[in-house]
């Protein structure tokens, strides 16, 4: 309780300037406290940026740091005047939009409706059930999904056969357009149950009251949502939409490497795979840093903007 | 926070090299200190040690020295080997070894090998085979100055795999057809594709079906690098071409070409085409994984396939264990047209282009060489090949005996390697080759040409005698027919990393696996269209400049193989 009033500033202390060292002095357990985790944040986060200055560099492995060959933007250029870089590049961006538009309104719905089931042994069920396919790895849903959709047997076809929808089953795996979709889907299946947790717990901290409130007025279970439950989860909503936009460029290589195949490759490629072929399985280590350099400030800025632009919006903001 | 993981898988390679790079010279200088005093101290008594080693090709035989074989290893020379294999592509691996400057003791880097020797990373072993390494020597004989690595740097950095003075008995790669569907079609000749296409056309069209489930024509397998073996290097073998990799070799200009421009080439594509259009190649080819497509022939209702021995192994052994003979099956020499030869039995002398290397972090380099000096030696040759004496063969009359039951298990087991740990160190380590004597006469692989024909199966004898043949290679022209290859195989031939060639050879193996399926599954219309682009593509990502600069290295290595 003491420590409560040392933490207002600047109300009884006429100078202001001893008071902030004085306040620090104060303060300085907690200081202390929290000094592991800054060392922590500056030697992972912040000392291995130390790195980036191989994008400058024709790196070649056993040299010093003195022996290396600077070659300034050398690397950009380059990078930035292969076809095949804007190729991956869109393929990047098209699965994270798309991911990012199913992967996220959908978690939001389902939370919204399983929120509204009252018998709760019904509702905890589906909700394990929904988030169980989180823990399967990725290897064992490709596995999974390229049987569904397979020409031999694959249910998928299987049933579309059946049904006299099509005459000849459809190869789903070797159409280049539809690549984006599958991996979609796959994502949306794997992850819905997981992602919308955070939403439930959002919701569940809604005040009763208003609801009881709702009702009496007489609206009506789509108004008590719409009025009630997503303004309520609004805050968690932003910061998550925000986050997300962060990892856009960041979508990792796993899903795509699995379910692709040659057939689908010119959808498939994304950066990260692209960093892989090109840069450190050729040696060209140099190469490859640039490449992340380029993706890490394209995430920054799709990050900021979003922030900027959802702070004028909303009054919201992650930073 | 996944964005900040990101950030930092980013740079974290990056900033190990720069660590690394500062304490790099300080350890270096201890290790070696500390590897005489050893080498001092042991003096031959075989003293514990744990080498760690690194594999860029899976073995999934791998059975941490646990077997019998394993368990004999450690006992006679102390020696136990901690084997790392790749997840994924063992390129990645290797190449942050060498960029964080921290390697195990023994290295197999296959065909990555001249980024560790670019970055430093692996010792000569030159003088300490000269010191240390009797068996080697015996081993390699005269093609021990092929492993040197080139003219201007005459070092030894590895011991090369395969076998040494392999005499050629099986065929490696091939067209393979269901026993039952030639022995049903009465034996017809299958020289040509036209031949092999008829042969499945008739047999598809009596047989629909096979144990209830729907008849594959042929099934072919694209799934990565596997695309190689079973779709775009037969390209080359049924035209003629022996196993270069991407290359073919004109053999008296020895120009190489990139092989998937030859025009001969385009033909046979064509004729895929032709198989997919009429419904003879199952539609599933060019999507599915390694392990569907084995699963697909362990099911005994893929009637044709275009692909490696090895490649197929497992499913074949599954077969034989099912009893079910007749579905496993026969490798016939087919070409485009009667114009070709298969050269499947050409020599390619030997080449050492790959093999086990000492990294510079070795613990203890001298131990390590005699390690694989001990592994060139009859004793471990025999052991690897044979097993342990008493519990895998016998001695009778002076004679190596594998009884008929372990035989038995030997051909049809699939898992025999793992349980037994035969065959686990040989490759990549040095080996003899198939037919290679010992002093007292016999062969130190369990092959010779009775024990091949002993392992047929009844059906397979059945059908080797209606082509009127002992063995399968004897339908193949014979290796006889045709000259060593004065560059051994031109696969082995690395093109240096940090040249333009490399990033060219990537992006030309990246077109050929996309274009060449979209080839084969255009309407037939199309195909002209489609190969006329994928060739202009091959152009412009700077073909002919590779094919120049890899002439230059050509030259190079015949020079160097043949002073």
């Amino acid at each position: 309780m003491e420590n409560l009033s040392l933490l207002q500033p600047a109300t009884a202390v006429p100078a202001r300037k001893r008071s902030k060292w004085r306040l620090a002095f104060e303060q300085r357990y907690l200081f202390l406290m929290s000094l592991p985790f800054v060392i922590w944040l500056f030697v992972f986060s912040y000392l291995p940026l130390w790195g980036w200055t191989m994008a400058f560099q024709k790196f070649k492995p056993g040299r010093t740091f003195g022996e290396q060959q600077w070659v300034g933007l050398d690397n950009f250029v380059q990078l930035f005047r292969e076809p095949h870089f804007y190729m991956v590049l869109r393929n990047t961006l098209a699965m994270s939009f798309m991911g990012l538009a199913v992967g996220y309104t959908i978690p939001v719905v389902f939370a919204i409706l399983l929120n509204e089931i009252r018998w709760s042994p019904f509702k905890r069920s589906i909700q394990t059930i929904s988030y169980l396919p989180h823990f399967v790895s990725w290897v064992v849903v490709a596995g999974i999904i390229t049987k569904m959709l397979s020409t031999d047997g694959g249910i998928v076809n299987e049933i579309l056969l059946a049904l006299n929808l099509i005459d000849q089953p459809i190869q789903f795996m070797a159409k280049g357009e539809w690549f984006w979709g599958i991996v979609t889907m796959s994502d949306l299946w794997k992850e819905m149950g997981w992602n919308s947790i955070i939403f439930l717990a959002a919701i569940s901290g809604i005040d009763n009251e208003q609801y009881e409130a709702a009702k009496v007025d007489g609206a009506s279970r789509l108004r008590r949502m719409w009025h009630i439950t997503l303004p309520g989860i609004r805050p968690t909503l932003m910061v998550m939409l925000i986050l997300s936009i962060g990892w856009l460029t960041s979508i990792g290589f796993e899903k795509q490497y699995l379910l692709g195949n040659s057939l689908v490759q010119d959808y498939s490629e994304v950066l990260d795979l692209y960093v892989l072929n090109y840069g450190i399985n050729l040696g060209r280590y140099s190469f490859g840093t640039a490449i992340g350099i380029v993706n890490s400030l394209v995430a920054i800025t799709l990050l900021l903007l979003s922030n900027r632009i959802f702070k004028r919006i909303t009054n919201e903001s992650v930073i | 926070m996944r964005k900040k993981s990101k950030l930092l898988a980013l740079s974290m390679a990056s900033v190990m090299v720069i660590l690394s790079a500062c304490t790099g010279s300080n350890s270096g200088g201890n290790a070696s200190e500390g590897n005489e005093a050893n080498a001092g101290a042991n003096g031959g008594s075989p003293e514990p040690i744990t080498l760690t080693m690194f594999s860029a090709d899976m073995n999934t035989n791998y059975e941490n020295m646990k077997s019998d074989v394993g368990k004999k290893i450690t006992e006679l020379t102390g020696v136990k080997l901690e084997i790392d294999y790749p997840v994924g592509d063992p390129k990645q691996k290797i190449s942050l070894m060498a960029a964080s400057n921290e390697y195990p003791d023994l290295i197999f880097a296959k065909n990555e090998v001249n980024m560790l020797v670019e970055a430093g990373g692996l010792i000569d072993l030159a003088p300490l085979i000269e010191e240390y390494g009797p068996n080697i020597k015996k081993l390699y004989g005269d093609y021990l100055k092929r492993l040197r690595w080139s003219k201007d740097d005459p070092s030894i950095y590895f011991l090369g795999a395969y076998g040494v003075n392999e005499v050629q008995w099986k065929p490696k790669d091939g067209f393979m057809l269901q026993h039952d569907v030639v022995k049903e079609l009465g034996y017809p000749e299958i020289k040509t594709v036209k031949d092999f296409e008829n042969a499945i056309r008739a047999y598809l069209e009596k047989h629909p079906t096979i144990d209830g489930q729907p008849t594959i024509g042929l099934s072919l397998l694209a799934d990565d690098w596997r695309i190689a073996q079973s779709v775009t290097n037969p390209a080359v073998f049924s035209t003629g071409g022996s196993d270069d990799g991407e290359w073919y070799i004109d053999e008296t200009t020895q120009k190489p070409v990139v092989h998937f421009t030859r025009p001969e080439e385009k033909e046979y594509f064509k004729w895929l085409n032709h198989m997919y259009n009429s419904g003879l190649i199952d539609p599933e080819s060019f999507v599915q994984k390694y392990d569907q497509y084995k699963a697909k022939i362990a099911s005994g209702r893929v009637l044709g396939l275009i692909d490696s021995e090895w490649q197929f192994r497992e499913p074949m052994q599954a077969l034989r264990q099912a009893g079910k003979d007749e579905r496993t099956y026969g490798m016939y020499p087919v070409t485009l047209n009667e114009t070709f030869q298969n050269r499947n039995f050409q020599s390619p002398g030997y080449s050492g282009g790959v093999g086990v290397a000492i990294s510079k972090d070795a613990k203890d380099p001298v131990r390590a060489i005699k390690f694989l000096d001990w592994l060139c030696s009859d004793e471990a040759q025999i052991l690897n090949n044979w097993g342990v004496e008493g519990i895998h063969y016998t001695i009778q009359d002076g004679k190596r005996v594998i009884s008929k039951e372990e035989m038995a298990k030997r051909t049809t087991d699939p898992e025999y390697g793992k349980k037994t740990g035969i065959g686990v160190y040989l490759y990549p380590f040095p080996e003899y080759g198939a037919g290679v004597t010992d002093a007292t006469g016999q062969t130190y692989k369990i092959e010779n040409e009775q024990q091949i024909i002993d392992s047929y199966s009844d059906v397979e004898k059945e059908v080797l005698a209606g082509y009127g043949a002992k063995m399968w290679k004897d339908l193949y022209p014979q290796s006889s027919e045709f000259p060593v290859k004065p560059w051994g195989s031109a696969w082995q031939i690395n093109i240096p990393q940090d040249t333009d060639g490399a990033i060219t050879m990537q992006k030309s193996l990246e077109l050929l696996r996309k274009r060449v399926p979209e080839m084969i599954m255009a309407k037939p219309e199309q195909f002209d269209g489609l190969w006329d682009s994928f060739q202009a593509e091959l152009d412009k990502a700077g073909v002919h400049e590779l094919e120049k600069q890899f002439e230059g290295l050509l030259k190079d290595k015949i020079a160097l193989f043949n002073d």
